[in-house]
């Protein structure tokens, strides 16, 4: 196996992530270049390369494969630079899009409105409606379709998406719409709903293929710079680009399905977690990565990372699946502040890259999450490149939170501390206990910068008894990537009470969706026999409003087995996410869905050879830090010092290049075979715990 | 119960981890809420509050994406356990709609399970929402014809809906034979019940975490804390005597007579005093108000704007009072009717509190918000074969502007303040016989400003059954109850619903009961949001931009706007 490639653009970062044929990993980091991302990817390449004392064009050759998580699609919408797009849709319904169903988010606040993704001059109603049978009512008005285009061609828009009522009944308008627009505005990038996200309720399909065709084009242009830079300098193996549903996918599916990418960022987490933890064979884990604005959780159960259909970016839904990453604003730079009332809060608000918290000297004055660790002892660098100014992180918390309460500084400094961990604990809460799972029964596996300082205290607060910090933790989503499957997500809505289901209709409905997508991953070059199908369908007690996803089988055709078993797993699931089931009310199928992977090759996992407990030889110094209400003097070490067996007991500090952990007083660190670093409770045995949570637990 | 309040120390990061707790625990109990119901009322328009109280019936917590149902909770848990006093045990749920037991309206269903621990009530949680059918003559709990509250509902006492945690049974079958659709309450209630199970989970457990001492004196801390934001809020707003006056479009039985409602609103230092005794007399129809209604509506206008950072609990109500005499239409007597309540009177108590508050910081309220204007329905769905009930929730008004912003389009009733989910149609249609026809901006519906309201809606449907019930409730159909402009801002125009049918136009007066057949097509008019400061001061580009759009015609551009247009 030749050279695997992570490279993940983050907000300030891009990380890289590169594995050799033999196991071996390398991290590089260089600081992302917004205004052309493929410079700041060219250049960490460029390292790579002359690290390995290779031209770029002679490392490239032995590259294998590259996989790619790009922000630009995310950023496009955040900034509202997107392509000029119009819209068609239903005439009698032209604000569906723009409505965004009437909310407004914080409702308590008086703030602006948000703009809308498309203006409403660009907005084309057209004559047609299909009835919820499927059923053309009134047939499509070619001439209205025309004069769309006329008006997009005269107002110059780039991208144009439709999306028609009840199209996913019958996609016959949708595609002659298409047809239409291909020969009227032939260069003009065009999405519909019927490709994109063929399933009910039309406010979120709307919103989906509008986000496709807003961000279609910048993605069009970015991945049309890479690939030609990349094939300039010879490189013949693989692009692959991540995608929001955990997956990957080559860039020429990228370019029609764009909207796939937007909640990519966070996406290599728990495809990070699973690689982690395959050595140990955890199933159940929770990821989480804090970085210096925002703090993202998801959870993975049963080696199956929990998805979500409920997605949005800068207010507008994207109802394609993701990776349920639950994000709250607690990172590094959030500021810590009192309220009127006298309380201490931390966040949302960050001091950001600039000014940045008070102890980086770069002019910020506020306290931030950073300046209380640097306060404590915990950090005493930040990324290497940065010399701390201590005296302005202790004036900031003096001044802002110290006096303000009544305490001491350093107190103040624990302080937030606390609240932050306690903020991130309740950010676990949501996509467990919130949704019927007991953090007890999962590993806690933790990545970005900033998390291992704190990862202790936040497992302590929810009794989760073992937590692994990989020693890639820095560029964790990197990591991920590189594990990840092709994958493509199906929808079709079916919406049909149990008792009139058709079990032709759902197989032939299947068998298209299937069809589609082995034509999807032939393409991407996947051989039949690496390819996974997994079936599941939308179900709801007739009369709610919210479906639960469950598992269909489905061995060439849905049979009334199937269906009865779908029943049951439903109820089942509505008892363990909401405490109850009805088994004797009516269910109705809402959705049904495919998934299909192209399982791509793993890279090797690299086994340390064990070594005694004693972690001396990686002991550095002491330092005084303060925690659980006194200083005490802690060891510290050199964590690329620390091997497989030795033992670590708290309080500790362990410093690596790009991250910090704590050990607290009453947890102990040991490294895993995978020179990963896994931390629990005193007194605990890490073989019991291995054996509890990982390996047969799971089977 | 022994919590000696006095020597426990807590400091003060302690009492911020576990605030924190207790809002994410009031807010688990929303999501079941949301994720569970059948009712769309619930879960598309998520018409629905929930809380968690101390044992001392403090208001420690809540989540509402309904405000005007914020400030009902207290009230009604108070209802309960005024009525059962010792009688309640571990494992009881209890149940209360009667407006004259502490509840705000009889839609609105609140359901309380006292939390135990080592023997003793710690906390309650508790949830509030509005029920598809509560029975009565009405057509989803909606009856304009009814002149007492026993032609509204079925009256629910405060009582045990289950007892140590089995189904009272005889009250299950003595609410829903009561109703018209059984299968529905039956659901949400059991939604409501494992809403408030995952709530006392959540709370015992924080209980065997920090024990009770410390949970008690941070409950003090939490709510003294939001004491001393209030005041601090308030302390900003200059003193004095501030009235204003709103009207109701009528007394809902006597469609003549319309109904004033008075405020004076003393802002002194640190406190609030609302006085609403200048108000007229109860109304014969149900547009009347409970005393629970109008002071949660009162309060809400505060959290809205110059309160708007303050968390409502307990602490932030103490420095606000209100007086409303029995008899009046913001404190009707039993058994008059109430149902309407929650918006028709409840948008003209937001109304008169701003149009106060505007008189001493005009730049911190809104224009008026359009008034809610819609039918519900219901009736039987020859598709489905089943019966159906729905509350059309799909006419939503504008916003008001404010100084600095357009209004918000398309928000609704001001008393959900950007809360209510609009259902989806495709979906709609699916579970009622009704095709939607128009479902967009209404040109022209917003109040000019140098700010502009929100845009309002124009929504037709065509029905696709016969035999079907509708009645028509809320407000703004005349000149003195359209929403209101601000500092020279102009007020948006009227509302209206009219049904199509036999060649010929019918309009639909407000407060009314009125019945569909096949074929039958009614529009609605939902009105935008008042404007802001005078239009000729709005940016030209905006107006050009407006034009553009086809959200305000060139005509008015040019004659309320003053638009220069390019020779």
């Amino acid at each position: 196996m030749g050279i695997r490639v992570g490279v993940d653009v983050g907000g300030t970062f891009t990380d890289f992530l590169i594995k050799g044929g033999d196991g071996s990993a390398r991290i590089y980091k260089t600081s992302t270049t917004p205004e052309d991302p493929t410079i700041g990817f060219f250049n960490g390449l460029g390292k790579a390369a002359a690290e390995a004392g290779q031209s770029l064009e002679e490392w490239l050759g032995q590259v294998e494969t590259i996989v790619h998580g790009t922000t630009i699609t995310t950023n496009a919408v955040l900034t509202g630079e997107g392509a000029l797009t119009g819209f068609v849709t239903t005439s009698g319904f032209r604000d569906i899009l723009n409505m965004r169903r009437g909310l407004k988010d914080r409702q308590f606040d008086m703030y602006a409105p948000p703009s809308p993704l498309v203006l409403r001059r660009n907005i084309a109603v057209v004559d047609e409606r299909v009835t919820a049978q499927g059923e053309v009512a009134t047939p499509l008005s070619e001439d209205d379709v025309r004069a769309a285009a006329a008006l997009f061609r005269r107002q110059g828009v780039e991208a144009v998406a439709v999306s028609y009522l009840w199209s996913f009944r019958n996609d016959g308008h949708e595609r002659r719409t298409k047809e239409i627009l291909a020969e009227e505005l032939p260069d003009v990038y065009v999405s519909v709903s019927t490709e994109i996200l063929p399933q009910i309720r039309a406010y979120e399909r709307h919103s989906t293929t509008a986000l496709n065709s807003y961000v279609g084009p910048v993605l069009n242009r970015y991945l049309s710079r890479l690939q030609q830079r990349l094939a300039e300098l010879g490189f013949g193996g693989t692009l692959l680009i991540m995608q929001s549903n955990g997956g990957v996918m080559s860039p020429e599916v990228a370019r029609r399905f764009a909207s796939n990418t937007l909640l990519s960022g966070p996406a290599g987490a728990p495809q990070a977690g699973l690689h982690y933890g395959a050595m140990h064979r955890f199933g159940n884990f929770i990821t989480v990565d804090m970085g210096g604005t925002s703090f993202d959780v998801a959870l993975v159960r049963n080696g199956v990372p929990s998805m979500t259909t409920e997605g949005s970016i800068g207010g507008h839904r994207v109802a394609s699946p993701s990776l349920d990453i639950h994000t709250v604003g607690s990172g590094g730079g959030s500021i810590a502040w009192i309220n009127a009332g006298g309380l201490l809060n931390v966040g949302p608000k960050s001091a950001g890259a600039s000014p940045g918290p008070a102890c980086y000297g770069r002019g910020g004055t506020l306290p931030t999450v950073t300046d209380a660790n640097y306060v404590l002892g915990y950090l005493n660098f930040a990324g290497g490149e940065l010399s701390l100014d201590g005296d302005a992180a202790w004036r900031a918390i003096d001044e802002h939170v110290a006096k303000p309460l009544g305490i001491e500084p350093i107190e103040a400094a624990y302080g937030i501390f606390q609240v932050v961990n306690a903020d991130m604990a309740a950010a676990i809460s949501v996509v467990s206990v919130q949704r019927g799972y007991d953090p007890r029964e999962f590993v806690l596996v933790v990545a970005g910068g900033a998390g291992p300082l704190h990862a202790g205290a936040i497992a302590r607060d929810l009794e989760i008894p073992l937590i692994q910090i990989p020693r890639e933790s820095s560029v964790f989503c990197a990591a991920g990537m590189l594990i990840s499957d092709l994958k493509h997500d199906y929808v079709h809505t079916y919406a049909r009470e149990f008792g009139d289901v058709d079990l032709d209709a759902v197989t032939a409905i299947y068998r298209d969706i299937v069809d589609k997508a082995m034509q999807t991953l032939e393409a991407e070059n996947v051989p039949p026999q690496q390819t996974v199908v997994e079936y599941s369908a939308d179900l709801r007690y007739v009369g709610q409003f919210n479906e639960v996803e469950v598992p269909a089988f489905v061995a060439g055709e849905f049979t009334r087995g199937a269906l009865d078993a779908l029943a049951e797993e439903f109820h089942r699931r509505h008892d363990e996410l909401y405490g109850y089931s009805t088994p004797a009310a009516p269910v109705e199928v809402i959705n049904l869905r495919v998934s299909a992977r192209g399982v791509t090759e793993k890279p090797f996992v690299e086994s340390h050879p064990r070594h005694g407990p004693d972690p001396s030889g990686a002991r550095t110094g002491y330092r005084e830090i303060w925690i659980d209400g006194g200083y005490t003097n802690a060891s510290v070490y050199d964590g690329l010092q620390l091997f497989n067996g030795n033992l670590v007991p708290g309080p500790a500090i362990v410093v690596q290049p790009t991250t910090t952990i704590l050990v607290p007083s009453d947890f102990e660190l040991t490294c895993d075979a995978g020179n990963n670093y896994l931390m629990y409770r005193k007194g605990a045995q890490v073989g019991d715990l291995l054996r509890l949570l990982g390996g047969e637990a799971n089977q | 119960m022994s919590t000696n309040l006095g020597t426990i120390e807590i400091d003060p990061i302690l009492v911020s981890v576990i605030g924190s707790r207790l809002n994410a625990i009031s807010e688990e109990i929303g999501q079941t809420m949301l994720r569970t119901s059948r009712s769309p009322i619930f879960s598309e328009a998520r018409d629905f509050v929930t809380g968690i109280f101390d044992h001392r019936l403090r208001l420690i917590a809540q989540t509402a994406y309904i405000p005007v149902l914020m400030g009902t909770l207290p009230s009604a848990l108070r209802g309960i356990v005024d009525e059962f006093g010792d009688d309640i045990d571990e494992g009881d749920v209890f149940i209360l709609n009667d407006p004259y037991r502490g509840n705000n309206h009889p839609p609105d269903i609140t359901v309380a399970k006292p939390v135990f621990f080592d023997g003793e009530i710690r906390f309650w949680a508790v949830s509030k929402g509005h029920h598809a059918d509560v029975g009565g003559g009405g057509v989803v709990g909606y009856n304009p014809t009814a002149r007492s509250v026993w032609e509204e509902c079925v009256r629910i006492p405060p009582a045990k809906l289950l007892i140590a945690g089995k189904r009272n049974r005889t009250l299950w079958d003595m609410i829903l034979i009561n109703v018209h659709m059984p299968w529905l309450v039956e659901a949400d209630l059991e939604c409501q019940i494992g809403a408030c199970t995952v709530g006392e989970r959540s709370l015992r457990a924080l209980i065997g975490k920090y024990g009770m001492p410390v949970l008690d004196a941070v409950a003090d801390r939490i709510l003294d804390a939001s004491d001393r934001q209030m005041r601090a809020v308030l302390r900003e707003i200059p003193n004095g005597v501030y009235r204003a006056e709103r009207y109701l479009d009528h007394d809902g039985i006597d469609k003549t007579r319309m109904i004033g409602l008075r405020l004076a609103l003393t802002i002194a230092d640190e406190s609030v005093h609302f006085d609403w005794s200048e108000s007229d007399p109860q109304a014969a129809g149900f547009v009347n108000s409970t005393l629970t209604n109008t002071i949660s509506a009162s309060f809400q206008a505060l959290f809205m704007t110059v309160c708007s950072g303050v968390r409502y609990n307990e602490g932030a109500l103490r420095a606000l009072d209100v007086l409303a005499p029995a008899g009046t239409i913001v404190n009707a007597r039993e058994p008059a009717p109430v149902t309407a309540c929650t918006v028709v009177a409840a948008e003209a108590i937001v109304e008169a509190v701003w149009l106060a508050l505007a008189q001493a910081v005009p730049e911190r309220v809104y224009a008026g918000w359009g008034r809610w204007l819609a039918p519900a329905s219901m009736g039987f769905n020859p598709t489905t074969q089943r019966p159906f009930g729905d509350i059309h929730f799909m006419a939503k008004s504008g916003g008001g502007a404010a100084r600095g912003f357009d209004g918000w389009d398309h928000m609704g009733t001001v008393i959900a303040a950007g809360g209510l989910r609009a259902p989806d149609p495709e979906l709609h249609e699916l579970a009622n016989p009704y095709r939607v026809l128009r479902y967009e901006f209404w040109s022209d519906s917003a109040g000019p400003g140098q700010w502009r309201g929100g845009m309002g809606t124009v929504y037709r449907w065509r029905v696709e059954a016969d035999g079907i019930a509708a009645v028509n409730f809320g407000g703004g159909v005349n000149e003195t109850t359209r929403p209101y402009g601000l500092l020279g801002g102009h007020p948006a125009p009227l509302s209206s619903v009219v049904v199509h049918r036999n060649g010929g136009e019918e309009a639909i007066d407000t407060e009314t009961l009125f019945f569909l057949n096949r074929g039958d097509e009614v529009e609605i008019h939902e009105a935008g949001g008042g404007g802001y400061g005078d239009p000729r001061a709005r940016d030209q580009a905006r107006i050009a931009a407006d034009v553009a759009d086809g959200l305000v015609s060139a005509e008015r551009a040019r004659d309320i706007y003053g638009m220069v247009v390019p020779a």
